[in-house]
């Protein structure tokens, strides 16, 4: 390997030559391993590989919460060997049996999802790097602890663009390797599938922070700003009678040029700029820092895609990458949409028009001689977008293009309509369309309506319809009202948590009075509908939980209103505090929740975070009253994000869809061995409550999901405060939306303190009659009966190495 | 006598082995010959139809409830022998032979599944068709695959009326 390292240097004699040496492949990693060498402490996994935590701690949380693999379908059609039969864990022509190729499946997604975002990071990172220069500082706020994720892994703290680079690059470079063990003929136990992905998923929360953590510094995002602005958010906010740009995908770079050219023209007030998916929030936190007045607006999630484009009320589409439907062009094309490709993950076939004049590419459009286009050049595609808005609005206009049937043409489906039932065993929501038709013909729509918020948009009912009804159009002509009062605020993401806020939280995290985080997270493939996720995040609100979000989930939580008008944005406060409504950002934003949950070991309780995973994890895992929520994960980047949250010790609740995902770790709770951990004052083993009791499931229900996560919010070193509202919390949750109390809460009591406070003579009573304790009476003491002991200082550890007689 | 047994196209999932089509008849003899079965029901049971007919199988036939999701919410005043448990933990669960089940007296032979959305239970049941001898039957209104016996697709009548024979059967 070259011993040059990253830098500039002058040759003397040639006084007017300067060579610069921007990046050497692998240099860049040998100076970071220097550097890594004088840290003062450090953990045994700086650089690590796919082995690196694989027996040290992988493993220990595999045998916990063991892999639960849900195939979703018997054969592997992997290689020209198959297809084969594995059903019944039968074994495949190469070899590999059910559990192994599903665990191949389970990680291929994964790593997938980790690649999307890594690369739309190493996209931001070149882009922001050739536009601002390497030492563009990152500041984001008042933090010393910048990037956890990263120095995790790497033991770097980078603190401008530059220095970023050798964390992309160890990505990069690991990815590949994960990558290779995929092939016909590699890796084939399932075990180890699993110990990858799950350092897959570490590798996805570098990947996601280096995307965030650039644009957070480089597009002036708000930095760690709890007051950040509100941004109106749904389908309903868009003011049809102007020019509507919407730009939907994941990746903000684009947008920013088309943003700058309608300032720079003063045309903010005379179009709309709006979006869906993650682009859309992160244009509206653009230049948000200062908390300008905000003018851009967010749609909403994917599942709104279609249904936004048969509205027919975007007059040019903008994608960029990831979660953008496939058939965009198409459908576009039947409304005169023009469809712009602005990035080259995808080119859907358009013609590229890249090194075009931009008075040329405009005609072209304008005149339907082509669909759309590809455009990478930035600045082209800033005055391109914007130019054709305001061309094509007034055309659109005067066409009076729609999708919505008219009335006579709704009357007239609805009538075609012959009751076979093929559109409902097509639905993937199982939505109860012949049901609604038949009301319909009746003229009670009411039925029809509510399939609104339950529809994905996904159109898999009209390609079965014998009689060709466009089913997606007639839901919407009912929903017309509906979808017009769909106006809700969103605050604007405001970045990851402060060290401060960290510092002011941990105790009462800690100490329970602050009962958890609950991080409510991911795309809309929801089981029953966007509202869902309201309620979730409006009970564990008024409950002085943290609720932190990005993404979809942070979106459709805003779109909804309380009998006062308000949205839940409005009425909780925006800081990381007990019963804040946190807004981290968009989908890349995730990096901060895990690096919250970092934090907290590493300011609140001094760990090293220098390749120092499993100590980080295990604290977590142990101490920190965090669960997740992906209710309506869909895609390999939710896998991805969440796997990364298991490693590090953070449940994650799933809604039903997720059960595809094929895998999830579930442990048992009646195995008494499994609850075992160390002290680490003494090396002796204790036993500890099942708690928590998954690190990934799914829920039915949102019902069900809200008992389940604060249940899964109890750690095994609750104080007996934290423990006691913890137990109300979750019991109260328990009683509330399942009817009855739950059967097991007596076996997270450790003595009389950590009893609901409220409830403590009666439950003292139940573990007398019900299980045998002994209580004294006068002093309402429990003598004897828990098998676990409660003891302030003692320091629960899944790790021997860390404990002082080891 | 509501025919069961036809309609059998499905969209939740594929591969190679799907399950036996049966009718009440059948259904209702190997639910009474099971020697530990377990009823195991979805929130779809809100439906006070549906939750009508849980009801009566689980007391006429002296079967336990597994009430997973949100069901035992309308179980829970109906006396009968429910208890909570999460879907996806029963699912893994089942697949243990040593799990001691609900009660304490060991894992079943015969689950009974009323109550889900098809795209949901057909993946908790795919762990159970893979990876135990456990014999799972679905008295749904959809197909489903991944059951060991299914009905197949149904109106919403025709369902009511096969578990009204069904239990009159029992
Ligand atoms: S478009 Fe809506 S109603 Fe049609 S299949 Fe998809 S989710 Fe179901
Ligand atoms: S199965 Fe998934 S990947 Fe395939 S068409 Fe459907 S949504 Fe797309
Ligand atoms: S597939 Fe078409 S005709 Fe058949 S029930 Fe659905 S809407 Fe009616």
């Amino acid at each position: 390997m070259s011993k040059l390292t990253t830098g500039s240097f002058s040759i003397e004699d040639l006084e007017s030559v300067q060579i610069t040496i921007n990046n050497i492949v692998g240099a860049a990693k040998e100076a970071a391993e220097e550097k890594a060498k004088e840290l003062e402490k450090a953990g045994p996994t700086l650089f690590p590989g796919l082995e690196s935590y694989r027996d040290d701690w992988n493993f220990k949380l595999l045998d916990r919460y063991e892999p639960v693999i849900t195939p979703m379908c018997d054969q592997c059609c992997y290689c020209t060997y198959g297809p084969c039969d594995l059903s019944g864990n039968k074994r495949g022509a190469c070899g590999i049996d059910m559990l192994g190729h599903n665990g191949r499946e389970f990680f291929l997604r994964v790593i997938t999802g980790t690649a999307c975002h890594a690369a739309h990071g190493r996209h931001l990172l070149d882009h922001l790097i050739e536009t601002f220069g390497e030492d563009l500082p990152l500041n984001l706020g008042q933090s010393n602890v910048l990037t956890p994720n990263i120095t995790i892994s790497t033991g770097l703290s980078p603190k401008n663009l530059g220095e970023i680079k050798p964390a992309m690059e160890f990505v990069e470079e690991q990815l590949t390797q994960l990558l290779a063990t995929v092939h016909a003929g590699q890796e084939s136990a399932e075990i180890d599938y699993d110990s990858k992905a799950l350092f897959s998923g570490s590798l996805d929360h570098v990947g996601m922070e280096i995307s965030d953590v650039v644009q957070v510094a480089a597009y002036d995002f708000p930095k760690a700003d709890p007051e950040a602005p509100l941004i109106e958010i749904g389908m309903g906010t868009i003011d049809k009678s102007k020019p509507f740009l919407c730009v939907i995908g994941h990746n903000v770079g684009g947008v920013t040029y088309m943003m700058d050219y309608m300032e720079e023209h003063d045309l903010t007030d005379k179009m709309e700029i709006a979006g869906l998916c993650c682009t859309a929030i992160d244009l509206s936190r653009y230049k948000e820092a200062d908390r300008r007045p905000p003018y851009a607006k967010v749609i909403g999630s994917m599942s709104k895609e279609l249904k936004v484009i048969r509205s027919g009320m975007p007059d040019v589409i903008v994608v960029d990458e990831q979660c953008v439907r496939g058939d965009i062009v198409p459908e576009a094309q039947k409304l005169k949409i023009p469809v712009i490709a602005s990035n080259a993950k995808i080119m859907y076939g358009l013609p590229n028009r890249t090194d075009a004049n931009v008075d040329d590419v405009v005609e072209e459009l304008k005149s339907g001689a082509i669909p759309g286009c590809v455009m990478l050049d930035y600045d082209k595609l800033g005055e391109l977008c914007i130019r054709l808005t305001m061309e094509m609005g007034p055309i659109r206009d005067a066409e009076g293009i729609t999708a919505i049937p008219t009335d006579e043409e709704f009357a007239d489906w609805v009538a075609k309509c012959a009751d076979c039932g093929a559109c409902m065993i097509a639905c993937p929501e199982e939505l109860d369309i012949p049901e609604a038709m038949g009301f319909a013909k009746e003229g009670d729509f009411s039925y029809l309506e509510e399939l609104h918020d339950q529809c994905i948009g996904c159109r898999r009912c009209e390609q079965v319809c014998k009689k060709e009804i466009p089913i997606l159009n007639i839901i919407e002509k009912v929903a017309q009202k509906q979808i017009a009062e769909e106006k809700g605020w969103m605050r604007a993401g405001r970045g990851q948590v402060s060290d401060a806020e960290i510092r002011a939280e941990g105790l009462n995290l800690v100490m329970g009075t602050t009962p958890g985080i609950i991080a409510i997270i991911g795309c809309p493939n929801y089981a029953e509908g966007t509202k869902d996720v309201y309620y979730i995040a409006e009970e564990f609100l008024k409950r002085n939980f943290i609720v932190v979000t990005t993404g979809c989930g942070a979106m459709d939580i805003g779109m909804f209103k309380d009998e006062d008008g308000k949205t839940l944005y409005e009425r909780f406060p925006g800081g990381f505090e007990c019963g804040g409504l946190v807004n981290i950002g968009s989908c890349v934003s995730n990096a901060h929740i895990t690096g919250a949950a970092e934090k907290v070991a590493a300011i609140f309780a001094q760990r090293t975070l220098e390749g120092n995973l499993a100590e980080i994890s295990d604290y977590i895992l142990n101490r920190v009253g965090a669960c997740g929520l992906a209710w309506g994960a869909f895609s390999q980047k939710a896998s991805s994000i969440g796997t990364g949250c298991n490693i590090l010790g953070i449940p994650a609740v799933l809604g039903p869809h997720s059960s595809k995902y094929r895998r999830a770790l579930i442990a048992k709770t009646y195995e008494e061995d499994k609850w075992k951990v160390y002290d680490a004052r003494n090396g002796q083993e204790m036993p500890i409550p099942p708690a928590p009791e998954f690190l990934l499931t799914t829920a039915e229900t949102w019902q069900e999901a809200i008992p389940m996560m604060a249940k899964a919010c109890i750690r095994p070193s609750d104080n007996s405060m934290g423990r006691s509202i913890k137990l109300t919390h979750w019991m109260e949750l328990h009683k509330k939306y399942l009817g009855k109390d739950p059967e097991d809460w007596w076996k997270f009591v450790r003595n009389e303190a950590d009893l609901p406070l409220a409830k403590r003579e009666a439950l003292l009573k139940e573990l007398e009659s019900k299980h045998g304790w002994e209580i004294d009476w006068k002093k309402k003491k429990i003598i004897s009966g828990p098998k676990i002991k409660f003891d302030v200082s003692a320091q629960p550890t899944n790790l021997k190495r860390l404990c002082k007689e080891a | 006598m509501v025919d069961t047994a036809k309609n059998t196209k499905l969209f939740t999932s594929y591969g190679v082995s799907t399950s036996k089509t049966v009718t009440p008849e059948i259904a209702a003899k190997l639910i009474s010959k099971a020697k530990r079965p377990l009823l195991m029901v979805g929130t779809l049971t809100l439906d006070p139809e549906l939750l009508d007919r849980v009801v009566k199988i689980s007391k006429t036939a002296n079967i336990p409830i597994a009430a997973t999701g949100s069901s035992l919410a309308s179980l829970a005043d109906k006396d009968v022998d429910a208890e909570y448990i999460n879907a996806h933990m029963l699912g893994f669960y089942l697949t243990d032979p040593n799990w001691p089940g609900l009660d304490g007296n060991g894992n079943y032979d015969t689950v009974i599944v009323l109550g889900f959305k098809k795209f949901y239970i057909n993946q908790v049941l795919s762990a159970a068709k893979n990876f135990s001898n456990l014999k799972t039957i679905a008295i749904e209104r959809g197909y489903i695959q991944n059951a060991t016996m299914s009905f197949g697709n149904l109106s919403k009548a025709d369902h009511y009326a096969a578990l009204d024979e069904l239990i009159d059967l029992l």
